[in-house]
């Protein structure tokens, strides 16, 4: 089998809740993404999907090092996506393009063997711990309690997290609020929050501690920046929860000093810039550690079909956990607080032809021949 | 597909040539083996190499009716289910063995070789030569690197540690040896845990005033991460270590406290999958991995899929006999097939054969270390080695 051509379609999607942290506090607008497909000469089309920013990269990256490659010798093509643009620069959309494209890849090496991916991947419990993601800070209590409350009542969450990092008094609250909305379904619900590196090392210190005195927080997200690894260490040695950072990182080169330094108590691995591969090896190398490994959220929730491969998975964040969500239909369904992996071919993401036309934004661009 | 049963067979093979290393300078050349058979409802079997097999039948019991294609969930239960005992002796073997038979059945259902099941872009190993030497004579040595050396292998490994000038003078035959390949052939050697590590530091140092050394394997005891730093700070070649481990929990205080340069990785760490595990581990810190040798060259199909492997050990001393297999070296590179699976096949007549009149010839398992070892240097007697006999 070998790829013969690449086309990227930008789109944007449906307006969905407000999204925003404590970055940005109105809210942000909606961001443009991106349909990637990958054809072959067997017929079969691998599908990733991105921010609209990686269309270039993708093209550049495609055309360059996959075309005539076989999709199934994916860690292999990771590697020389990796090492081909190892000096060119670029930053995340370059890192994101390659995820994209290998998330391409394995869809295609699932679909080529005629399974989803979590069996392509060796997954033998396609059952995976999930939590609710925050509706963001704009929202009102009223929002807030409505959100957590109805997700919690039709999915079965048992856990949840909130964005934190605004005001002090509203944070306890809006916690409160939170508990008091998954408490029907669940008498222990596990509380998260994501600080989103708001906050320097001694403040979220100071900030978490006050939260501790009314609420056992399972962990906290980006209690500082990113590549901090002395201030993120800081805060799990002066905090009862554990620490959870790592979906900020570009790369698994990022995490080095996170591990040699045993910086982060939950090591966290997004699909944007981990792909499927990058994934694998940095769920392996916190396996290693002793590291529980958190997933945040993904697009039809298809991380679900890594997660469940991975031996060290704690949770994964649902921020949108319906079948049909604007673009496409996943496969991954979301069920008394766990993740379900269903059964079609390759990653389960089906991309609506119609819902792509209406909300495509610029035309679809791509070389080669697309089936 | 769901997975029906299995036959272990647990066999003496009689090698075309002995063996031997500081712990064994005077050599073996019986060694046991293990074949496992995993049978399916689907009329595919799954085969893979290993040692030991008597942990099999409890381990058994925790993938019995699974289904072959979710290996990695299945090496998540059995490595649970051996959680109190631990996962060691015994326990890996069977584990281990399990593993590679389950991903040998991954590659066969798709019909194709584990490399690509794995997702290697081609089935193409850098190998080098080991010649597990200490039990051949200066002429055999040069013999067994030239003849790597013709098949294009420009990297070769010296087992030393009981006798340093005889030491020196090998490792310039085996750089002669390996001279047709590379004008730098890279050398390594390998003490397989006989020195202290001060020890060590003075006879690696001693051996770099006038070679220049890639790595040295085991200059401290495995789980010696305080000496192996200590070595590796001290000398100028890398370190190499973790092929007597069992599994990525063992490896990880030799990253963490940077004890390790090169990491020695095999399929009896855990099976592919743990294998896999360790390789992703070293290359988060940047740390290249070095297969280990076996039958057949059979874990050249993982090797092929790992991003930081460096190079594969090549022993080659006729241990295959009732094996068929297609590998093989070209200009330095473990060449694999497309066959499905491991590419291997028993020869069931000859494996009966060995079973039923098991060869006679020296073996010392389960290969017991020297004397002296860690404490003082016993060089070896004119008894033991050729190279002391004189001419």
């Amino acid at each position: 089998m070998k790829i013969t051509g690449v086309e990227v379609t930008p789109f944007l999607p449906p307006a969905g809740g407000p999204k925003s942290h404590a970055d940005l506090h109105r809210g942000a607008a909606r961001s443009a993404s991106c349909v990637v497909e990958l054809s072959t000469d067997a017929g079969l089309i691998g599908v990733g999907i991105g921010s609209e920013e990686v269309r270039e990269p993708v093209h550049r990256i495609a055309t360059a090092l996959l075309l005539n490659e076989d999709p199934r010798g994916v860690t292999g093509l990771w590697e020389r996506m990796v090492n081909g643009e190892s000096r060119s620069g670029g930053g995340r959309p370059r890192t994101d393009a390659i995820a994209v494209l290998d998330l391409a890849l394995w869809d295609l090496k699932a679909k080529a063997r005629g399974e989803p991916l979590w069996k392509t991947l060796g997954a033998s419990r396609p059952r995976v711990n999930v939590h609710v993601g925050s509706p963001g800070i704009p929202a009102s209590d009223e929002t807030l309690r409505e959100w957590y409350g109805t997700l919690a009542r039709d999915f079965g969450f048992r856990g949840a997290i909130l964005r934190v990092g605004g005001d002090p008094e509203a944070d306890l609250r809006r916690l409160g609020l939170m508990r008091q909305a998954l408490l029907p379904h669940s008498p222990e619900p596990a509380l998260m929050i994501d600080a989103a590196e708001c906050w320097s090392p001694k403040e979220a210190i100071r900030r978490v501690r006050e939260m501790e005195r009314q609420f056992d927080l399972t962990w906290v997200q980006e209690p500082a920046r990113r590549w901090d690894f002395l201030g993120l260490k800081r805060v799990s040695n002066g905090i009862r929860a554990a620490v959870c950072a790592g979906a900020g990182l570009a790369t698994r080169c990022d995490f080095l000093p996170h591990f040699h330094h045993r910086a982060l108590d939950v090591v966290q691995v997004a699909h944007g810039s981990a792909g499927i591969t990058g994934a694998l090896q940095l769920a392996d190398a916190a396996f290693g550690f002793e590291l529980p490994v958190a997933i945040a959220p993904s697009p039809g929730n298809f991380y679900a079909h890594l997660a469940a491969a991975l031996p060290y998975c704690m949770s994964m964040e649902v921020v949108d956990p319906h079948a049909v969500q604007g673009v496409f239909t996943t496969d991954v369904a979301i069920e008394d607080g766990w993740a379900v992996v269903g059964d079609r071919p390759g990653h389960g993401l089906l991309i609506d032809r119609d819902a792509l036309t209406k909300s495509s934004i610029g035309r679809a661009s791509g070389v080669g021949r697309v089936a | 597909m769901k997975i029906t049963g299995y036959r272990i067979e647990q066999y003496l093979m009689k090698m075309d040539r002995a063996v031997g290393d500081s712990n064994l300078p005077e050599g073996v050349d019986l060694m046991p083996g293990s074949i496992l058979f995993l049978d399916t409802d689907e009329n595919v079997t799954g085969m893979a190499l290993g040692y030991g097999g008597g942990g099999v039948a409890t381990l058994f019991k925790a993938i019995e009716g699974a289904d072959p294609q979710e290996a990695v969930g299945l090496w998540i239960k059995m490595n649970d289910w051996v959680h109190k005992g631990g996962n060691e002796g015994e326990a890996n073997a069977a584990l281990s063995i399990i593993d590679v038979a389950l991903w040998d059945l991954k590659a066969k259902i798709a019909g194709e070789p584990v490399w690509r099941t794995l997702g290697a872009r081609e089935g193409r190993v850098k190998a080098y030569a080991s010649g597990l030497d200490y039990c051949l004579s200066d002429e055999e040595l040069f013999a067994f690197y030239r003849r790597m050396a013709e098949l294009g292998v420009d990297g070769g490994k010296l087992k030393v540690g009981l006798d340093v000038q005889a030491d020196l003078r090998r490792l310039g035959i085996m750089r002669e040896a390996l001279s047709i390949a590379s004008a730098h052939p890279q050398l390594m050697i390998d003490s397989n845990e006989y020195w202290s590590p001060k020890q060590a530091v003075r006879y690696i140092r001693k051996m770099e005033e006038r070679f220049d050394l890639v790595w040295v394997e085991e200059p401290a005891r495995r789980w010696d991460y305080d000496g192996l730093r200590l070595v590796s700070q001290q000398v100028s070649a890398a370190v190499a270590t973790a092929e007597n481990i069992n599994s990525v929990a063992d490896v990880y205080p030799l990253i963490a406290n940077q004890a390790v340069d090169v990491v020695n990785v095999s399929a009896l760490h855990s099976g592919v999958t743990g294998c896999r595990q360790i390789a992703h581990l070293a290359h988060a810190f940047d740390l290249p991995v070095s297969m280990m040798n076996c039958q057949a060259n059979f874990m050249a199909q993982i090797a092929a899929a790992l991003p930081n492997h460096l190079s594969m050990e090549v022993v080659d001393p006729g241990r295959e006999h009732c094996l068929k297999f297609d590998n093989r070296i070209e200009d330095g590179f473990i060449m694999l097939s497309e066959a499905p699976g491991f590419g291997i096949e028993v020869d069931e007549a000859k494996l009966a054969e060995l079973k039923a009149n098991p060869p006679k010839g020296k073996g010392r398992f389960p290969f017991p270390r020297r004397e002296g070892a860690g404490r003082y240097i016993v060089p070896p007697a004119p008894e033991e080695v050729p190279w002391r006999r004189g001419p």
